[in-house]
């Protein structure tokens, strides 16, 4: 926090580019901010570069051939771009991941146990003190499950184990990439209304990346846009809750006549939408 | 394969020709030329080695049809070269020395033995598969152990040399003359199959089987079908083994032969019949070549004894050494060499498929 | 047939220490470390080296035998096999047989292949001991029996129990989700192989006190790999009645069949169980597919 009132976000992406076998573009000029105790939402469709800038803030490119070739990551004043996913994980900068969330060789008691959280965790106020009793309080699902093979658990079942490993960790900024994927509506609603709850009471910062807009945005206070690997909108997330082209594609509700194919959109050519 | 521009094909023959733009008509003429006259001009021990890189290419060539092509990871390939040096050993010993039995009974024996691999290979994959053909080769060496026990000479059997009607095959230069050509007829199959139909199933067996059997490619009719062309060009080349070395026996054709083979194909890089030929170069080739550098440095005293473990021990790190820099092998190194030319002054080709 | 049973023990025992070594590195990495009996006669030729160093220590040359064989697996795996993270499995595999080569190698340049007995200089000796029943074993068959019996007790405590055992089959399952939770994989990989190179130098060390120490002792790796396989190449549950079958097949086929037949049943009993069982007694079907 400065004097000044303005507040310095705990994750901050400036002007990320992401590269591709060095020659596919995948993200470009990339810049949001997490402020503390705040829910951020990242939307956009199949292929908007949403996971890509995901992966660049946690550390994962090398696998496949990327690199980022400008641009930079900060996360609690330090530069994270480049260090590897361990290292930026027990900093405090924890990724919910879309696919292969849980170990499902192991039991949910064990899972709970597979993480390291760093050498100053226990000592850093600004970590939420998250215990095993707090998490069973949120998820008590998992307490009763404690001896089965995470491999048997539903689908809701799993996506609460990987939160709860991952608040386990002591996260400063949670990362969770596509948390309704794969589970009903009633579930998804559920979930997001804990993951307002953990904010509210834990004091959590989230970046949410999403494609169900409606979910997230009811939650959320901010949010950004994502398309072809560009940030096209970014406004509070009651601005995009109003906002004309955002409710037609990304929404679903709006005028069903006369639909425009969103590319056709004059606010498409634009680099950046401001409010 | 890309050519440069200025090459227009103009008919279907033109199209399917093995050699099509005149360069390589070129350079293959002066081959040939190089190699039917190399004899006149090289001295016996040179013949001698490129008798042996040849005979070596042809194992490698067989191993890259089941391994390059088809994907199917073989660890088992001294097995099929004792097979067929065995099937010599049986029928000299029942008196049939003929090269006119041996070759196509060390084929169908061959050929047999990858039918006996390749169906339990159906359900086997990648390193599963690999261990596979390991014990397999096991089995096979103790079937050739015990014949030689029991029929040959306690050490091993020997091989008179072949014969065709009053004609015997023998010295350095009729050697030369009848492997390399030979070499170069399993040459000439290897990249014709890799271009058939059975080629393109084993490559497409190979990237994505999953993918292959949708489209409608039999997939368990081509891997034993693989087994079977490798196997059976493998059995040949250990029965023209056996002749050549005029005597058989189970201690040369240890795991060891094996390993060669596949660092011959890895090596050279996997999946080109070029660079099998190219790894067979390499690998038969580098020992005398670490022989050379010691002779030139002639180092005193007992230093011969270090000769051995020194061979061995370099064979295995530069294969190390390939397995972790180049993975493509030495095609890949010359690819890189012919595309930088090719490319400049762009650096990078348009984006393919991951392969 | 007492004395059949007391040496089939003893047998499966040594394949069991190797065993374990192909399993914990497979875990871990998905690798299949065809070194690994080239890593027991490394084991063994360090216990020469502290033994020709320091003889009559008997401790000291153990200890300083599996530490330097532990120390050899992490430098492997971060010189050779870090390395080779995302080429395919295959070529993983190979790297490790070139591994082989290297080090059978390295030790003939030193040791030559002279056939060597650390025993004596440890100032040990091997006597026969007979076991109620009448069957003879030797004083450090009863030693295998025994390492093997306590080194895997205490790698299923570890691995169940203890939060680096666990961190380290969280790491084996989904190496990308361990780092996400802050753990470290590269290092539990290079740990994974340490504890097999301590394994292996474990079979090394008794092995060259109990029989004989030569370069060529690597074959017997090649005969283990069966045993894991034929428990499952994931279980190290399976490796016990793996080794115990294997094991029985063998001496029961040398003294009822052909002597010759000690090099082959092991790879008769694999070839069977991949035809029947792939993925092994206690293996996970999932594995096979995997690779």
């Amino acid at each position: 926090m400065t004097a000044a009132g303005v507040v310095t976000p705990l994750l901050e992406v400036e002007n990320l580019e992401v590269v591709y076998h060095h020659v596919a573009t995948a993200i470009q000029g990339v810049s949001l901010a997490v402020p503390p105790r705040a829910i951020v939402a990242l939307l956009g469709t199949n292929g908007a570069g949403k996971t890509t800038t995901l992966r660049a803030i946690s550390g994962f490119l090398g696998a496949d051939d990327a690199q980022v070739v400008s641009g930079r990551v900060t996360f609690l004043g330090d530069t994270v771009t480049g260090r590897p996913p361990h290292e930026v994980a027990r900093r405090g900068l924890v990724l919910v991941p879309e696919r292969d969330k849980v170990f499902e060789t192991l039991t949910v008691q064990e899972n709970l146990r597979a993480l390291v959280r760093g050498r100053h965790a226990a000592r850093d106020a600004a970590r939420p003190l998250v215990t095993l009793e707090q998490v069973f309080h949120y998820f008590p699902v998992l307490a009763e499950r404690g001896r089965q093979l995470a491999g048997y658990l539903s689908g809701g079942e799993r996506q609460m184990l990987a939160l709860a490993t991952a608040l386990l960790c002591r996260p400063v900024v949670l990362l969770v990439d596509e948390l309704s994927l794969g589970l009903a509506p009633l579930v998804v609603e559920s979930l997001m209304t804990l993951v307002a709850r953990l904010r509210d009471e834990l004091g959590l910062a989230v970046l949410l990346v999403e494609q169900n807009a409606g979910a997230a945005l009811a939650v959320a206070n901010h949010g950004y846009v994502m398309e072809h690997g560009r940030i096209v909108y970014d406004g509070s997330a009651e601005r995009l809750l109003a906002h004309e082209d955002v409710r037609e594609f990304y929404l679903g509700v709006g005028r069903r006549e006369g639909r425009k194919r969103y590319t056709e959109v004059k606010q498409y050519q634009r680099r950046r939408r401001w409010f | 394969m890309s050519l440069a521009g200025g090459y227009f094909k103009t008919t279907y023959d033109g199209d399917l020709a093995l050699v099509d733009t005149r360069l390589r008509r070129v350079t293959l003429a002066a081959l040939v030329i190089a190699l039917l006259a190399l004899p006149r001009f090289a001295s016996p021990f040179a013949l001698d080695l490129v008798a042996q890189v040849a005979l070596a290419a042809v194992g490698a060539l067989a191993l890259n049809m089941l391994t390059g092509f088809a994907g199917q990871v073989s660890l088992g390939h001294a097995g099929f070269i004792a097979a067929g040096a065995f099937t010599t050993a049986v029928l000299v010993e029942h008196r049939l020395p003929s090269p006119l039995f041996a070759l196509p009974a060390a084929a169908l024996v061959g050929a047999a033995l990858g039918v006996v691999v390749g169906i339990p290979a159906l359900r086997l994959k990648g390193l599963y598969l690999a261990l596979g053909t390991l014990a397999l080769h096991h089995v096979v060496l103790y079937a050739c152990g015990e014949f030689q026990n029991h029929w040959g000479a306690n050490t091993g059997a020997s091989i008179p040399p072949p014969r065709l009607g009053a004609w015997v095959l023998k010295g350095t230069t009729a050697w030369y003359y009848a492997l390399t050509s030979i070499a170069a007829l399993v040459l000439a199959l290897s990249v014709n199959l890799q271009r058939s139909r059975a080629g393109r199933a084993w490559m497409a067996i190979r990237d994505r089987e999953i993918a292959a059997e949708s489209v409608g490619i039999d997939v368990a009719r081509y891997k034993v079908l693989a087994f079977v062309w490798s196997s059976a060009i493998t059995a040949v080349a250990g029965a023209l083994f056996a002749y050549q070395r005029a005597f058989v026996s189970v201690e040369a054709f240890g795991f060891f032969v094996a390993i060669e083979y596949i660092a011959m194909i890895i090596i050279g890089g996997l999946g080109s019949s070029l660079g099998a030929v190219l790894g067979a170069a390499f690998v038969t080739l580098l020992p005398h070549g670490i022989d050379a550098a010691f002779a030139r440095l002639s180092v005193q005293g007992g230093a011969e004894y270090y000769l051995f473990p020194l061979k061995f021990g370099a064979f295995g790190l530069l294969m190390a050494v390939f397995l972790v820099f180049e993975p493509q092998g030495l095609v890949g190194i010359w690819r890189r060499i012919r595309n930088w030319f090719f490319l400049w002054p762009l650096r990078y080709r348009p984006l393919r498929p991951a392969s | 047939m007492t004395q059949a049973l007391a040496t089939t023990v003893v047998v499966a025992s040594l394949y069991a220490l190797l065993a374990a070594g192909y399993v914990l590195v497979y875990r871990a990495t998905r690798v299949l470390n065809l070194a690994q009996g080239d890593m027991m006669t490394l084991g063994g030729y360090f216990l020469f080296l502290a033994a020709t160093s320091v003889p009559g220590a008997p401790a000291l040359s153990v200890a300083a035998a599996v530490g330097l064989s532990a120390l050899s697996g992490f430098v492997i795996y971060r010189l050779l096999m870090r390395p080779m993270a995302g080429h395919p499995i295959f070529a993983a595999v190979l790297v490790t047989v070139t591994l082989g080569i290297l080090l059978r190698a390295a030790i003939v340049l030193v040791y030559t292949d002279r056939i060597r007995h650390p025993l004596p200089l440890l100032g040990l000796a091997n006597p026969p001991r007979r076991l109620p029943g009448g069957a003879v074993v030797s004083t450090f068959d009863l030693f295998t029996v025994g390492v093997a019996a306590l080194l895997f007790v205490a790698l299923f405590a570890f691995l169940r129990l203890s939060p680096l055992g666990i961190q380290m089959r969280a790491a084996g399952e989904k190496a990308l989700l361990a780092a996400q939770r802050g753990i470290n994989f590269q290092l539990l990989f290079a740990l994974s192989w340490a504890l097999a190179g301590f394994a292996g130098a474990l079979a090394g060390t008794l092995y060259a006190s109990n029989v004989r120490l030569d370069p060529s002792l690597g074959v017997l790796g090649l005969k283990a790999f069966a045993v894991a396989l034929v428990g499952g190449l994931d279980s190290l549950g399976g490796v016990i009645p793996g080794a115990l079958i294997v094991a029985a097949v063998e001496v029961l086929s040398v003294r009822y069949g052909d002597p010759l037949l000690a090099d082959v049943s092991p790879f008769l009993c694999l070839l069977a169980m991949l035809l029947v069982r792939p993925w092994g007694l206690f293996g996970t079907k999932e594995e096979l597919e995997r690779v």
